[in-house]
């Protein structure tokens, strides 16, 4: 096998190699995509409507290194949906006292 | 002359001189009074660090958004930068950590809980972990295996899911579900974890009803505190540990009712036990890197500890701190009669709370030392 298919023989190794690496850590592997949509949405939401920054200002205060496929602000209800990674989170600033929160459900973004 | 003429003499003098000394004392109202701001070179100093020239574009170096100080309860300077002005509440990351102790030190004075109580007594979820003492998460030493990093280490940091992805639905649960680690009150372990069981346990002391407005009715209105913002988790728990916002004009009134020793004009709001409990190191504390904070009950001392020399060499002993990410701090120096708040943006590891107080103490301490 192996001298048959040397670079199929490594690639396996490789995968095995990788799978061992992950598996311990397949709980937070899981989790770790939603954080760049999450995490821009609930600080941007902040930035914006509880320490009420400028938009512009809040679009850096909030970026990260890996890039967003998608952002939408709807300042009318206060309603901030960020997506990267292929997953999307919605923060929504609920009152005075409150400041934002993250919602179970994204919002669609608007095409 | 009587004896009672005497008598209602000294107690006519003694009422004076104590009359005289409340008046010494100044105290903010709707707003600070402001005194004389001082000039020259060592303020000159002072700015050339804290304010460089910013770009918010390419965001390094020490990016100072505010700067507020306050000498003998009056405001000496203040100086907003970037998009941060005087009416701005802004996040003060782990500041928060500080802000909790001093709610629950209402909380405190009213016997509502003792250091000694089992968590689990006032959050049933720690029934896992019943060794677990209320003393305990305020000294950040449950022993939960807690992994704190941000940026460093996204993947595993506890904090990172517990704000945005695994544990945002129910945040003291999350770190509830934590493994025991090590025997509670033995380890030191910076955890947002710990300081946001704190708040969780709030709620079944003061009743659900009560909770949502507490930190308000307990502390920020005793304070004159009007721009606060305290965002929470679905299920109502204060986020304990981060996202506490205020303006500096008022996180400042904090500062001044620590540097007072929890007297805030003449009520001691909190107990002097309390304060004292915050101000005490941590007994097992051992500092791993040169140059860590000593940790207290949720706030952070500059006292030198077994072996290792103070945190800040140029800064007194007595000064302590509530600190949080990117810089946000609210410094306390009680024998200079200062209170400093610094709101920041620091995206690197360049802003140093020695340099910073240091040149702090030259510009705005100088005057006040006899």
């Amino acid at each position: 096998m192996i001298k048959r298919h040397p670079f199929l023989s490594l690639l396996m190794l490789g995968l095995l190699v990788l799978l061992g690496l992950a598996w311990p850590n397949r709980v937070h592997l899981a989790a770790f995509p939603e954080i760049i949509s999450a995490y821009t949405a609930k600080e941007y939401c902040s930035c914006r409507y509880v320490m009420d920054n400028p938009a512009e200002y809040c679009v850096s205060y909030a970026s990260q290194y890996i890039p967003l496929s998608g952002f939408f602000d709807d300042a009318q209800s206060k309603r901030v949906t960020a997506s990267g990674l292929g997953r999307s989170s919605t923060a929504v600033w609920i009152g005075p006292r409150e400041g934002c929160r993250l919602q179970e459900q994204a919002d669609e973004l608007p095409h | 002359m009587s004896i009672p003429f005497l008598r209602r003499l000294g107690l006519t003098v003694s009422l004076c001189a104590s009359a005289a000394l409340a008046q010494a004392e100044n105290w903010p109202a709707a707003d600070w009074a402001v005194g004389i701001t001082p000039t020259g070179a060592a303020v000159e100093a002072f700015e050339a660090y804290s304010f460089p020239p910013r770009d918010d574009a390419n965001p390094v170096g020490v990016r100072t958004d505010a700067v507020l100080v306050i000498r003998d309860g009056k405001v000496i300077y203040e100086r907003y930068a970037g998009p941060t002005k005087a009416s701005t509440p802004h996040l003060t990351w782990s500041v928060s950590k500080s802000l909790i102790a001093a709610v629950m030190g209402v909380a405190y004075a009213e016997g509502r809980f003792k250091l000694s109580d089992p968590v689990a007594m006032h959050y049933p979820p720690f029934a896992a972990h019943p060794h677990i003492k209320m003393g305990h998460l305020f000294n950040w030493a449950s022993g939960l295996d807690w992994q704190e990093d941000y940026e460093l280490a996204p993947l595993r940091s506890s904090v990172v899911a517990m704000l945005y992805t695994r544990g945002r639905d129910d945040m003291a649960a999350f770190t509830a579900a934590h493994q025991q680690e090590a025997e509670p009150g033995t380890r030191f372990r910076y955890s947002s974890g710990d300081s946001t069981v704190i708040a969780a346990t709030l709620k079944s002391m003061v009743g659900e009803q009560a909770y949502a407005d507490y930190p308000w009715t307990a502390l920020f209105e005793p304070l004159g505190i009007t721009s606060a913002v305290w965002e929470s988790d679905p299920t109502g728990t204060f986020v304990g540990s981060s996202y506490a916002y205020m303006t500096a004009r008022d996180l400042a009134r904090v500062g001044l009712l620590m540097a007072r020793g929890g007297r805030w004009q003449d009520q001691q709001l909190l107990p002097e036990a309390w304060v004292n409990f915050n101000l005490t190191p941590f007994a097992d504390f051992k500092a791993l890197t040169p140059n860590e904070e000593v940790p207290g009950g949720q706030w952070w001392l500059n006292v030198a500890f077994e072996g290792a020399p103070k945190p800040w060499p140029d800064v007194p002993p007595t000064a302590f701190a509530a600190l949080g990410h990117w810089g946000q701090s609210l410094y306390v120096l009680p024998e200079q009669d200062l209170v400093i708040v610094r709101y920041a943006d620091d995206r690197d590891g360049s802003y140093q709370h020695n340099e910073f107080l240091k040149r702090a103490l030259a510009a705005f301490a100088g005057e006040a030392q006899p």
